[in-house]
C-alpha cells in the first residue's frame, strides 16, 4: 500500500510542467524514503532526476518499494482536475494496476477523486555517481529563465562559460550574437537573490538551448537554482525544493564545432 | 575552493541502502569499456520492477577518468548485478560511433574504407585520417582504439559519384535474371575483379591490422580468396577451374555474347557458379558468431553489408556479400531473415498490398532537424550540396552527445519501425512519422543513419537488385540448411536453388510465405509450401519489341504463332475466387502488381455476370481499355488516363472500360502457367462469356503470310490499337519475363525503331527567340536498374507544338533542382541550363539508335566505353502512369541497338546478294 498526502497539491502540477515536455512516460519509484523518478528523453540527451522525500509529505506511507509507470501527458491532464490550493493525496494499492489521486479544497467543500491506469514501462535505472564539478553557479531561478528565454529567440545553442568573474551565456543566430554575463553578487538582502560562483577551473561548454528552455519550466519550484559544470561532463541544473527534495536535470553537451572542424 | 556536489543515486532502493555504481576498465587490452553495475535489491522489492532492470553509471559515458578510478570492489560483490559490456569508444562523446564489442571485425572494416583509388562512398570514416581525434581519445584515457573514432563529416557518399567499373557490368544479369545467367554474367567480370583486387589489397591489409583480433570477416575473406583462387589474378595468374582469365578483348566478346543469349537460357553450369561455390566453401563457422541471438540481429550487420555492396559493382561479389550475411542470420537468428530480406528489397510489405515507404524529402529534413537539433535550412543547404540526404543525416548526428548510448537498432526492430511509419495515417500522421524517424536517428550509429534515410526515401541506391536478393537467399538457404542434400556439384545445386526460389517467388510474390517456407521446408518442397494462390498478383509476362513483320517471321520461322491486337490501355490481372466464407472476391492488379481494384469498381461488379457457370476461381490476364459504348469503338490511352486512380464509385465513372482478355493463368484450382498458349486459350474460352463493350477476347489470328500479317497489323492500327502482339502457340506463361515467345509489333515500326522509349526528363535548356521564357529543349535519360542510374540518351528539342512546349515547361518547372542528382549519368559536354528531379516519364519515338560519345545510356554494354543515343526523338505522350524506375532500361536499349545492327546487316547482305 502506498499513500501520500501533500498539502500543497499544486507542487505536483508545477513539477509536471517541467517534466512532461522532456519525457512522455516514466516510472515513479516509491520507497519508504520517498518518491523518486528518473527518466531520459527519447534521444538520450537529457535526464531528469526528481526526488521528493517522504517526510516532506503530510502523510507518507509506503509498505514496500515499487515502481509505477505513468504517462506524464495523461497525468498532467488528470492534474487539471485539481484546484491550485487543493491538497492532494496519492494512493496506490500494491495489488492493483492503477493509482488514485484525491484532490480536496482547503475549505473542504470540494472533493475530487481520479483514478488512472498505470503502465509497464521498460526502463533502466541509471546510477548517477557523485561528481565534483569544476564550477557551480547559483543564481535566481527567474533570472536564469529570462536569460534562456531571451537567448532562445536568437539562437539554437548556448555556450556557457564560467570564469572567476561570473557566468556568461552566449548564442548566435541569423539575427546576430548575444552574450549575457551574470557577475557574482551577494549584496542583496535575501539570499535567494544572490548570484554566487564557486570555481575550481574555468569551464566552457555548449548545449542545445531548447533543453534549457524546458528545464526553466521548473522555475516556479524554487527561488534559486544552480548550474554545475565540468569539462566533458553533462551539466547539472538543479532546482532544490528546500526539505522537500529536488529536481535535477542533466544535459549532455554538444560537440564543439571547433573541435569537429579541427578534425575534419 | 572546490565545489562538491553529491549526486545521489535515485533508484528507490538505493535510498535506503545507497550503493555505489561504478564502472572500470576490465582490462587494457580488452579495449572495451565495461561498466559493472551492481545493485542489491531491497527485500521484497522488484515485484513490479522489470527483471531486466539494469543500473549503469552516468559518468562512464562521459568517460571521465575519475569514474574509471572509481571502479571498486563493490562491483564484484553485487549479487543481482549484471555486468554489462558497454560500448567502447565512449559512445556519448561520439554518438556516431558504433561500438558493438561483439562485432569488432566488422566495425574495424567499416571504419577503414579503401585507401585505394576508389573514393570512399560509404558512411564510414577513414580512421587513419583522423589522427587528432584518436590522440585525443587516448589522452582522455578511454577508448584509445581506432574503433573509437567516430564517423564524421568526411563521409563521402553516394555511389553514383564513384567511377563505375570501367569495363561496365553485366547488365544482362539484372533483367535476364535466371540464376545461371546471373552467375555467368558475373563470371565475365571476374577478370576485372582480380585486377581491382590489387587496388583494394592494401586496404584489406589495413583492415586486418585495424582489427585487433585476427578475425577477418567472411566477406573479406571471400574477397581475398577470390584473388588466391585465381578466378583471375591481375596480370593473368593461374586460371581456375573455369576459363576465367580473359584478355580485355575476350571480355568484351564474352559480354556481347552474354547479352545476346540472355533469353533466360542457362548454358550449363558456368565458370562463375563454380567460382561462387569455391568462395562459399571458404565461409567458416567462426565467421558468424557475432550477436546475441536473443536480442536479434543488429541492423548494423545489414548496413555494413549494404556499404560493401555499394562499394562494388560486381554481381558475383554482391551476391557473395549478401549470401554470407544471410547465412549468418540464418545461423544465429533465423527469425530475422524475413525482415532482413524486406530491408534488402526496401519494402515493408508485398508489393500488391500497396504499403510503401518513399517519404518526401521535406518530411525527412524536418525529422533530421528535430532529431539533431539543427536548423532545417542548414540541413536543406547541406542536402543541396551533397545531393544525398543520407550523408547529411550521418554528419548531422555528430554534434550532440548523449548521456547513454541507445540500444543498438535491430533488423526486426527496423522493419517494424519502417512498417509503422508506412502505415501511419490520419491527421497527425506526419508528426507521428517524424517522431518515429527521429527515434531511429538518435539510436542509429555510424553508417546506419544514412541507410535509414535512403530506405525511407524509398531508394537504397547501392545497386542491389531484387533478383540478386533472391539468388543470395537461395544460396544461403542451400548452404545453411540443405548443404548435404541434393545431387550434383555445389555449383549445380547453387544454380538450381536460385532458379527454384526465383520461380517460386514469381508465382508467390510474398516473402511472408516464401521465406518461412524456405526456412522450414527447405528448397526441395518449396513450391508446395509457397504455392500460387488467387489474390496474390503474378508479375505479368511481357513482350519484346521488334522492328517489323519480317523480323517476326524470322524469329518464329519454325514454330506456330498467333497474333493478337495490342490494345492501348492498362494491363489488368483479374483474380476471381471465393474466400473461406464462400463469398466471391475480385481483385484487379496492374502491370506492377499494384492493387487497382478500387480504380475499377465497374469491372469488379461486371465480373460475376461475365463468368461462365462452374467457374469458382480464375486469374485472367487482360487489358482494360477505354471504350465508347455508343460508337462501339475503343478509345486511346489518354482517355483512360483521365479516370480517377483510387476509390472510384461506379456512379461517378465517365470513362467506360472494356476488358480484352488474352490469357488465363489459373482456373478452378488448376495452375496453368506450364500449359501452352493453346491450352490456356481453351480454358479462357470456357471461363468468359463474351459481351460486347464489357468483356471481349483479344482479337487474334493465325497466319504465316507477310501480306496477311501486314494487313492484320493495319486492321489493328485502324481499330485504334497500338499494333500486334505475336505469340508462339506452344509457349508457357513466363511471369515477369520479357520473353522471346511474345513479340510486340507496333504500328510505328515503319517509321524507325520498332518501339517507343519511356524516358525521364532530367534537364533542360532555356528557350531562345520564340521559345523565350520556357524551355527550348530537354535532356532525356533512361534507367539502368543495375546501377540505379539515370543515363542520358538524347536531347529533345523538336516534335512538339509551342503550346505543348509551354505546358511541358510549366509542368517541369516544379521539378527544378539546384544540382544534378548523384545518380544522373551524363556527358561532360552536354550540361543543361537547369536540372530536374526525376519525376516525369515521357514516351518518345525515335528514328534509330547509334553509339554516342556523349550520351551515357547503356554505357559499356553495346560499346566498351561509350553509350547509346537515339536520333530524331519526338514526343509521343507524357506517361503519368509510369514512374522513373519504369522507364526503358539500359538493357532494352542495348537490345534494340543490337537488333537494329542485326537487321541492317541483313539488309546489307541482301543488297549485296542482289
Amino acid at each position: 500500500m502506498f499513500e501520500a498526502k501533500l498539502i500543497q497539491g499544486n507542487l505536483i502540477k508545477k513539477i509536471m510542467e517541467g517534466l512532461k515536455d522532456l519525457v512522455t512516460e516514466a516510472n515513479f519509484d516509491l520507497s519508504p524514503g520517498g518518491v523518486s523518478l528518473q527518466a531520459m528523453d527519447s534521444s538520450h540527451v537529457a535526464l531528469v532526476a526528481l526526488m521528493l522525500r517522504g517526510d516532506a509529505f503530510e502523510n507518507y506511507r509506503c509498505d514496500r518499494p515499487r515502481s509505477i509507470g505513468m504517462n506524464l501527458v495523461n497525468l498532467s491532464k488528470v492534474l487539471k482536475c485539481a484546484g491550485n490550493d487543493d491538497t492532494m493525496t496519492l494512493k496506490a494499492d500494491d495489488t492493483q494496476n492503477n493509482i488514485t489521486l484525491v484532490f480536496e479544497s482547503q475549505a473542504e467543500d470540494k472533493y475530487a477523486e481520479v483514478q488512472m491506469e498505470l503502465m509497464d514501462i521498460d526502463s533502466e535505472h541509471l546510477g548517477i555517481p557523485d561528481n565534483t564539478y569544476d564550477a557551480i553557479v547559483k543564481m535566481p531561478s527567474a533570472q536564469f529563465s529570462q536569460i534562456v528565454k531571451d537567448l532562445s529567440s536568437i539562437g539554437d545553442t548556448v555556450t556557457v562559460s564560467v570564469t572567476k568573474d561570473g557566468i556568461t551565456f552566449s548564442t548566435s543566430g541569423d539575427v546576430g550574437t548575444a552574450h549575457i554575463t551574470c557577475k557574482q553578487n551577494t549584496s542583496m538582502e535575501k539570499e535567494a537573490d544572490h548570484t554566487t560562483v564557486n570555481l575550481e577551473h574555468p569551464v566552457t561548454l555548449t548545449f542545445a538551448l531548447r533543453y534549457f528552455v524546458t528545464f526553466a519550466k521548473s522555475t516556479s519550484l524554487s527561488h534559486q537554482m544552480s548550474i554545475s559544470l565540468s569539462k566533458e561532463l553533462p551539466v547539472m541544473v538543479e532546482y532544490a525544493m528546500g526539505d522537500m527534495g529536488h529536481i535535477r536535470f542533466y544535459l549532455a553537451p554538444k560537440i564543439d564545432d571547433e573541435e569537429s572542424m579541427d578534425d575534419s | 575552493m572546490r565545489g562538491r556536489v553529491r549526486v545521489s543515486c535515485l533508484v528507490s532502493a538505493l535510498l535506503a541502502a545507497p550503493r555505489q555504481s561504478l564502472c572500470r576498465w576490465r582490462s587494457a587490452c580488452d579495449r572495451r569499456l565495461t561498466a559493472a553495475a551492481s545493485r542489491i535489491p531491497p527485500p521484497g522489492s522488484a515485484s513490479r520492477l522489470p527483471p531486466a532492470m539494469k543500473q549503469r553509471s552516468i559518468a562512464s559515458f562521459f568517460g571521465s577518468p575519475v569514474v574509471g578510478a572509481r571502479g571498486g570492489p563493490s562491483s564484484s560483490g553485487g549479487d543481482g548485478g549484471r555486468v554489462k559490456a558497454l560500448e567502447p569508444g565512449a559512445a556519448p562523446k561520439r554518438p556516431g560511433d558504433e561500438p558493438k564489442p561483439t562485432s569488432k571485425p566488422q566495425a574495424a572494416q567499416a571504419r577503414s574504407p579503401p585507401k585505394g583509388k576508389r573514393p570512399s562512398q560509404d558512411y564510414g570514416v577513414d580512421a587513419p585520417r583522423k589522427p587528432k581525434r584518436l590522440r585525443k581519445a587516448k589522452g582522455q584515457g578511454k577508448a584509445a582504439q581506432p574503433e573509437g573514432v567516430a564517423a564524421e563529416e568526411d563521409v563521402i557518399d553516394s555511389q553514383m559519384e564513384s567511377p563505375r567499373n570501367e569495363e561496365g557490368r553485366g547488365q544482362a544479369a539484372s533483367v535476364a535474371d535466371v540464376a545461371g545467367a546471373c552467375l555467368a554474367d558475373s563470371g565475365k567480370e571476374d577478370g576485372s575483379q582480380g585486377a581491382d583486387h590489387s587496388d583494394t589489397e592494401s586496404d584489406a591489409d589495413s583492415r586486418t591490422s585495424a582489427s585487433s583480433e585476427s578475425e577477418v570477416s567472411a566477406e573479406n575473406l571471400g574477397g581475398r580468396k577470390a584473388g588466391k583462387n585465381g578466378i583471375a589474378e591481375p596480370g593473368g595468374g593461374t586460371p581456375g577451374k573455369g576459363k576465367a582469365t580473359r584478355s580485355p578483348a575476350a571480355k568484351k566478346r564474352g559480354k556481347k555474347k552474354a547479352a545476346q543469349s540472355k533469353a533466360g537460357k542457362v548454358e550449363g553450369v558456368g565458370a562463375a557458379s563454380e567460382a561462387a561455390a569455391a568462395l562459399y566453401s571458404e565461409f567458416k563457422e567462426e565467421d558468424y558468431e557475432d550477436w546475441d541471438a536473443a536480442k536479434g540481429a543488429p541492423y548494423k550487420v545489414l548496413t555494413d553489408t549494404f556499404q560493401k555492396i555499394g562499394n562494388t559493382t560486381k554481381r558475383l561479389e554482391i551476391t557473395l556479400l549478401l549470401t554470407n550475411t544471410f547465412r549468418r542470420i540464418i545461423k544465429r537468428s533465423a527469425g530475422d531473415l524475413l525482415p532482413a530480406v524486406y530491408l534488402c528489397v526496401n519494402r515493408v510489405a508485398p508489393a500488391h498490398e500497396g504499403l510503401e515507404l518513399g517519404l518526401g524529402d521535406a518530411t525527412l529534413i524536418k525529422a533530421i532537424a528535430q532529431a539533431t537539433g539543427k536548423k532545417e535550412a542548414l540541413i536543406k543547404s547541406q542536402y543541396e550540396e551533397s545531393g544525398d540526404l543520407g550523408t547529411v543525416a550521418v554528419s548531422a548526428r555528430h554534434t550532440q552527445r548523449v548521456l547513454f548510448p541507445l540500444p543498438p537498432l535491430t533488423i526486426s526492430g527496423m522493419f517494424q519501425a519502417f512498417k509503422a511509419i508506412a502505415m501511419a495515417q490520419g491527421s497527425k500522421s506526419q508528426d507521428q512519422k517524424k517522431q518515429m524517424i527521429g527515434k531511429l536517428f538518435v539510436s542509429s550509429k555510424g553508417n546506419e543513419a544514412g541507410y535509414i534515410v535512403r530506405s525511407l526515401q524509398g531508394k537504397l541506391r547501392i545497386g542491389l537488385a531484387e533478383q540478386t536478393v533472391l539468388t543470395s537467399l537461395a544460396h544461403a538457404v542451400l548452404l545453411e540448411r540443405d548443404s548435404t542434400s541434393g545431387k550434383g556439384s555445389l555449383a549445380e545445386r547453387l544454380e538450381k536453388a536460385a532458379q527454384t526460389v526465383k520461380q517460386v517467388y514469381s508465382l508467390c510474390p510474398t516473402y511472408n510465405v516464401v521465406v518461412p517456407a524456405l526456412l522450414e521446408h527447405g528448397l526441395d518442397d518449396l513450391s508446395k509450401h509457397a504455392p500460387f494462390s488467387p489474390g496474390m498478383p503474378v508479375r505479368p509476362m511481357l513482350a519484346k519489341p521488334t522492328s517489323g513483320v519480317s523480323e517476326v517471321l524470322d524469329k518464329f520461322s519454325d514454330c506456330a504463332f498467333t497474333c493478337e491486337y495490342k490494345y492501348d490501355g492498362e494491363r489488368a490481372q483479374i483474380h476471381v475466387w471465393h474466400d473461406d466464407a464462400g463469398k466471391q472476391k475480385v481483385q484487379i492488379y496492374s502491370r506492377n502488381a499494384e492493387n487497382n481494384t478500387s480504380k475499377y469498381p465497374d469491372l469488379v461488379a461486371r465480373m460475376a455476370s461475365c463468368l461462365k457457370e462452374g467457374v469458382k476461381s480464375a486469374v485472367l490476364d487482360c487489358e482494360a481499355v477505354a471504350y465508347d459504348i455508343q460508337q462501339k469503338r475503343i478509345l486511346p490511352f489518354q482517355v483512360l488516363s483521365t479516370r480517377a486512380r483510387k476509390d472510384v464509385t461506379v456512379t461517378d465513372i465517365k470513362v467506360q472500360v472494356c476488358l480484352f482478355c488474352f490469357d488465363c493463368l489459373y482456373f478452378n484450382g488448376r495452375l496453368l502457367f506450364q500449359e501452352p498458349l493453346t491450352g490456356r486459350r481453351q480454358v479462357l474460352n470456357s471461363v468468359i462469356k463474351e459481351k460486347e463493350g464489357e468483356i471481349q477476347f483479344a482479337k487474334a489470328m493465325v497466319s504465316r503470310e507477310v501480306e496477311e500479317l501486314e494487313g492484320f497489323l493495319n486492321d489493328a492500327v485502324a481499330a485504334g490499337t497500338e499494333g500486334l502482339i505475336v505469340k508462339t502457340l506452344d509457349a508457357t506463361y513466363e511471369p515477369s519475363q520479357r520473353s522471346l515467345n511474345w513479340l510486340k509489333l507496333k504500328k510505328d515500326y515503319l517509321e524507325g525503331c520498332g518501339d517507343t522509349f519511356d524516358v525521364v526528363p532530367i534537364g533542360a535548356w532555356h528557350g531562345k527567340g520564340k521559345r523565350k521564357g520556357g524551355y527550348g529543349s530537354f535532356l532525356l535519360a533512361i534507367y539502368n536498374p543495375g546501377l540505379e542510374e539515370l543515363q542520358t540518351i538524347c536531347k529533345i528539342g523538336t516534335g512538339f507544338s509551342e503550346e505543348q512546349l509551354k505546358e511541358l515547361s510549366d509542368q517541369m518547372r516544379g521539378y527544378v533542382i539546384g544540382k544534378p542528382k548523384k545518380y544522373y549519368s551524363y556527358g561532360e559536354t552536354l550540361i543543361p541550363d537547369v536540372w530536374f528531379d526525376a519525376k516525369a516519364v515521357w514516351e518518345i519515338k525515335a528514328a534509330d539508335l547509334s553509339i554516342s560519345p556523349v550520351h551515357q545510356a547503356a554505357r559499356g554494354m553495346a560499346d566498351p566505353s561509350k553509350g547509346i543515343s537515339i536520333r530524331f526523338p519526338r514526343l509521343v505522350r507524357v506517361r503519368d502512369d509510369k514512374a522513373p524506375e519504369d522507364a526503358t532500361t539500359a538493357e532494352q536499349v542495348t537490345e534494340m541497338y543490337q537488333q537494329q545492327t542485326l537487321v541492317q546487316a541483313k539488309k546489307k547482305s541482301r543488297r549485296d546478294m542482289d
